[in-house]
């Protein structure tokens, strides 16, 4: 079978699915999925037969996971969903991350509030990670406005990130054993001391498999004007890292700013990434007309991407996960925005296209190519 | 959940896939918390729906002995008698 490009779209109405040929000129879309409630993860995981997977976040009844091994023409639940251990005291809120692991049929999911789980058998049955699940720090951690979420999992080799909101970033160098706050650099907006220990805000992180050591984070930003105790954080919002994540700088300058959620890095240059700046209160895109920012040189200095797409009255947000890009030569950008359209953005985000008017709000989008 | 049984557990037809398809099922347990614990014995799927994983009954999930909401009785621990019926409804919900 030739190899298609599938998204998955989460969203506050269930899972939709959507399928193209390599040449990306148009989307059959499916769904929805998943008894129409929120979806906030999605997964296409492409080691051997495609699995594609997704949180079913039912305020009802609780969270699901679902599985589909037909490229998302059918979903099932698989055999049961995360659950804190009897005696923990924390029951699941949400599933925020659904990633791949090192071996095959290995899942790592991250939840609210923020603790990890893997799974070993796809799905079907799943452990806590005791390393950051029960970690020092974590009953200090504070929800933010979407919640006290463990929303990034990002492993290379023994290494493994975390991205929580609130709590920062946690990295383990022994393969999710154990886990440090390494926040050196990351700045936080809402708290007396600009640089604490842990209890950042962070929004998305993102690395490349050809750049060892290099991160780049969208952080909480907005908070060049604070003017209250500790005194001005301008530029805390969009950060890199040259260490594995021990300490990171600002790459902010340039941008319209510095808030943002979403932060993708293009497939096949390490130095090329593209971040969604918003207005820090609104949570929409500046001056009403959205935009794409892409850096080309690591984040020295940042260009704006914004053919095809609305020029004014436009007050949409996208999510931390509502972005992604694909692995073809001449890659796409998409991205899902909170009034339910879902955007393209071909050779690397040049041109823009709605694919989809008016699905629900959308959560998350994922791309692969299978 | 086959014993003498004289107690009838409604169940909401989003929930049915996790107990055979069942549109009621049949207990004896004495009150509501023991009814659920027979729940969780046999049909764990079923129970972890109707409450998280501390013991606690979702939010937006109610329960009735017969018209009375548990809430205005005893809570978990509202007596069940021969002849009760224990429904489980969702809440209503916004847009």
């Amino acid at each position: 079978m030739p190899e298609r490009v599938v998204l998955t779209i989460g969203t506050k109405k269930g899972l939709f699915v959507a399928e193209s040929s390599k040449t990306r000129r148009g989307f059959a879309l499916r769904g929805p999925f998943g008894s129409g409630v929120p979806v906030y993860a999605t997964l296409i995981d492409g080691r051997g037969t495609p699995r594609l997977y997704a949180s079913s976040c039912n305020p009802f009844f609780g969270m699901k996971v679902l599985r589909s091994t037909d490229l998302g023409k059918s979903f099932k639940e698989t055999k049961s969903a995360p659950a804190f251990p009897e005696g923990d005291g924390r029951a699941l809120v949400n599933i925020w991350s659904l990633e791949v692991g090192k071996n095959k049929k290995e899942l790592w999911c991250g939840v609210e509030p923020a603790a990890l789980f893997k799974s070993s058998d796809g799905g079907d049955s799943w452990e806590m990670v005791p390393g950051i699940s029960n970690h020092e720090h974590a009953r200090k951690w504070q929800p933010g406005n979407g919640g006290l979420c463990l929303h990034t999992f990002l492993r290379d080799g023994n290494r493994v990130h975390l991205g929580i909101s609130t709590g920062g970033h946690y990295l383990s160098e022994d393969g999710g054993e154990t886990f440090t706050a390494s926040n050196k650099g990351v700045g936080a907006g809402f708290a007396p001391d600009p640089y604490p220990e842990f209890g950042q805000c962070v929004h998305k992180i993102v690395g490349h498999k050809d750049a060892p050591g290099r991160l780049y984070m969208q952080n909480h930003g907005g908070w060049a004007n604070w003017d209250g105790p500790g005194g001005p954080r301008p530029d805390i919002g969009v950060l890199r890292s040259d260490d594995h994540g021990h300490s990171w700088r600002s790459i902010a300058k340039g941008l319209p700013s510095d808030f943002g959620f979403p932060i993708v890095v293009h497939p096949h240059d390490a130095d090329t990434v593209y971040v969604l700046p918003l207005e820090p209160q609104t949570r929409t895109c500046p001056g009403s007309a959205p935009a794409v920012w892409r850096s080309e040189d690591g984040g020295e200095s940042w260009n704006r991407l914004a053919r095809g797409l609305p020029k004014k009255e436009s007050f949409f947000t996208v999510l931390r996960d509502a972005m992604d890009i694909d692995e073809l030569k001449s890659p796409a950008l998409y991205f899902g925005t909170t009034t339910g359209q879902l955007w393209i953005g071909r050779d690397g985000g040049e041109q823009w296209n709605c694919l989809f008017e008016s699905l629900p709000p959308i959560h998350c989008v994922k791309v692969a190519v299978v | 959940m086959a014993r003498a049984a004289t107690i009838t557990i409604f169940v909401p037809g989003p929930l049915r896939a996790y107990c055979d398809g069942a549109s009621d099922l049949l207990t004896s347990a004495s009150s509501v918390r023991a009814a659920l614990e027979e729940l969780e014995r046999h049909y764990p799927s079923l129970y972890r729906s109707i409450c998280d994983e501390t013991g606690t009954v979702r939010r937006h999930i109610n329960l009735f002995v017969n018209t009375s909401h548990v809430r205005d009785r005893e809570g978990l621990d509202t007596a069940l008698v021969p002849g009760d019926e224990l429904t489980i409804l969702p809440a209503v919900s916004g847009g």
